[in-house]
């Protein structure tokens, strides 16, 4: 009878780091190949920053326990006892676990959806999955988008900086018309603008002290550079302040803010405040109109989101222990010589 | 009961079910609310015009009545005012997507069908003279549209004001990610008021050119006259506040509902006080 098995190394396991980045390196069709070698001719690879695994059916006929040796002669280093290798109904519920993003470093991320459309494409079209990898694979990526569309396991932001750029959004709307200031040229203040150009915010200029660091950022970023001086009376025409210089004083003060208000006739004004300890003048978010979210603010809404992420997870759960019954069965069935159908069909809209 | 108050009753409860479908959207992700939200609300308004067309045929069955419009009576304006309401809510929503603004908004039609139902007489009568001009299938309706429009424009005003405290508060919940953004309710209430406000106007002045033919003189200070000036006044000086002092946000939308609680009052508090426009009073 034949099986469904997954081998791999992913985060989960401590110490795997420099093997997985090693066989990150290996190509997916000289995985194919050598498989091919073994008689394994239906097999998908995924390959993705956090794990390598290799998903396959086989008839069970041939050599046993060649996983490790296999990996590792892909690694090119040993592998000690760090791979994990399950088959059958584990091997399915694997699948749908990864899928569904729960097997992830961050619960519920999307990428790796995206990943394991990418991987199992790509097997189809090197001509290694058949009947089985095809219905496991499309129903575990349909499963992967049903989690996250019922279930709460991918909802809200879970980094400071997304938490940011999303809020920007339920001020302005769409942000292509919005123009975003950021001061400071450290990795955070990068991280938070590279997170509004992520929402194709429409304009954006940097503002540092150091002149040379700012003009660096703003080169690397496509950005207008502002002079420091001038800060003050670029506040009249920008939607939105990333503050996050290592200044230990406010470099927005209250009055500055309410002066450039004064200007603006009525247009809304959203402060983002990363720094630690703050830029701007904590008074400021009174004004009407401005917005002035700290890091903390940022924090909380960020760990609420994830907590709420994490309670979803047993809902998620529910529903990958019930395709993988399903699955399971099929694919046991399917051994056996007969059948089944399946319910809900991927195909539907 | 009449065939008129069965297809008026079948409506209120669609309407019901439409706003209650609303409200649920404002708290779930489920996109199959907002659907069976725009379908109930879709039937609803047919029973609705079913009602309204067996009304207006009957109406016309009273010789003197032929060929004008049934909206002499409490009941018909009510009726015609929450139909306004429902048709505005479905242009806005096929031009801007806000299915989430259906909770803001639906509510003003389910009321206004509701308290036509409870409330109202649904007893058609023969139009005194005074009323029996082809003025009446103007004016009338002109203003009640524009009431109509500023109904929508004060449940935009509400989910602005929800979300501006949603976003003031720094503790944003689910409902800041589904409304829409304090930007775009903001021009959006702003745009619905812009357009309700000429139309307001123009009925204002067909009154005063009714009243002319009618009366003999264009303004007499009667107390609907008096108040829907009023209205336009207070209307005025928001669209006035907003192009040259750049009033925005929150303080325009306290403005405009300023303008609504005007609205409300010039339809149905007036009435007790207007000797001339008053549907209870029954002198038209």
């Amino acid at each position: 009878m034949g099986r469904f098995c997954v081998v791999g190394l992913s985060h989960k396991r401590q110490g795997s780091e420099s093997a997985r980045g090693r066989l990150a390196a290996v190509a997916a069709p000289d995985v194919y190949e050598r498989l091919r070698e073994r008689g394994i001719c239906e097999a998908v690879v995924l390959s993705t920053c956090n794990r390598f695994e290799i998903y396959w059916c086989d008839d069970a006929s041939g050599e046993q326990d060649w996983e490790r040796g296999f990996l590792e002669e892909l690694a090119g280093v040993p592998i000690g006892e760090r791979h994990d290798l399950r088959c059958d109904a584990a091997a399915v519920g694997h699948l749908l676990e990864v899928a569904c993003g729960l097997d992830s470093l961050v619960v519920g991320e999307s990428e790796i959806l995206g990943q394991v459309k990418g991987a199992y494409e790509a097997a189809q079209a090197a001509g290694m999955t058949g009947k089985r990898l095809n219905v496991l694979f499309q129903r575990a990526l349909y499963a992967g988008k049903r989690a996250r569309r019922e279930t709460g396991i991918s909802a809200g932001q879970i980094s400071v900086a997304s938490v940011a750029a999303q809020l920007a959004e339920t001020i302005f709307g769409s942000l292509s018309g919005s123009h975003a200031l950021i001061l400071g040229a450290g990795a955070t203040a990068e991280l938070a603008a590279r997170h509004l150009l992520g929402r194709k915010v429409g304009r954006l200029s940097i503002a540092n002290r150091t002149l040379e660091r700012g003009r660096e950022l703003a080169s690397r970023l496509g950005a207008a550079l502002v002079d420091w001086e001038q800060i003050s009376a670029a506040l009249e025409g920008v939607d939105i302040v990333v503050a996050s210089t290592s200044a230990g004083e406010p470099v927005l003060r209250h009055a500055q803010v309410e002066e450039a208000m004064r200007r603006r006739s009525g247009r809304s004004l959203f402060i983002i405040d990363i720094a630690m300890p703050p830029n701007v003048e904590e008074t400021a978010h009174r004004i009407e109109h401005v917005y002035l979210y700290r890091l903390l603010d940022l924090q909380g809404i960020a760990d609420a989101n994830l907590r709420a992420r994490q309670k979803a997870v047993e809902q998620a759960q529910a529903l990958i222990r019930e395709k993988t019954e399903e699955l399971w069965r099929w694919l046991a069935a399917l051994e056996a010589g007969q059948e089944l159908s399946l319910k809900h069909s991927p195909a539907r809209p | 009961m009449t065939i008129q108050m069965v297809l008026i009753k079948l409506a209120l409860a669609f309407y019901v079910g439409a706003t209650a479908l609303a409200v649920a959207f404002l708290f779930s992700r489920e996109e199959k609310l907002s659907l069976w939200m725009l379908r109930l609300l879709g039937i609803g308004v047919l029973f609705h015009l079913g009602s309204f067309g067996v009304r207006q045929y009957l109406f016309w069955q009273i010789p003197e009545n032929r060929w004008f419009f049934s909206i002499n009576s409490f009941f018909g304006a009510l009726s015609y005012l929450a139909l306004a309401v429902t048709a505005t809510f479905f242009i806005v929503e096929r031009e801007h997507r806000l299915g989430i603004l259906g909770a803001f908004v639906l509510p003003w039609a389910t009321i206004g069908v509701g308290s036509a139902v409870i409330f109202a007489d649904p007893k058609l009568e023969g139009l005194v003279p005074a009323l029996q001009s082809y003025w009446i299938n103007i004016h009338p309706i002109v203003l009640m549209t524009a009431y109509a429009m500023f109904a929508n424009a004060f449940g935009v005003g509400v989910a602005l004001l929800v979300q501006e405290h949603q976003i003031k508060s720094r503790k944003p919940t689910e409902l800041c990610y589904r409304l829409p953004s304090i930007e775009e309710l903001d021009t959006l209430n702003y745009k619905i008021i812009v357009a309700a406000f000429p139309v307001l106007t123009v009925g204002i002045i067909m009154g005063g050119i009714w009243a002319y033919n009618a009366w003999g003189r264009f303004w007499g200070w009667d107390a609907k006259e008096t108040w829907a000036l009023i209205t336009a006044l207070i209307y005025a000086g928001y669209l006035h506040m907003r192009f040259v002092k750049g009033l925005r946000g929150r303080k325009a939308v306290y403005v405009s509902m300023l303008g609504f609680a005007s609205v409300v009052f010039t339809f149905l508090g007036v009435n007790y006080l207007s000797q001339l426009h008053g549907y209870l009073s029954g002198r038209g």
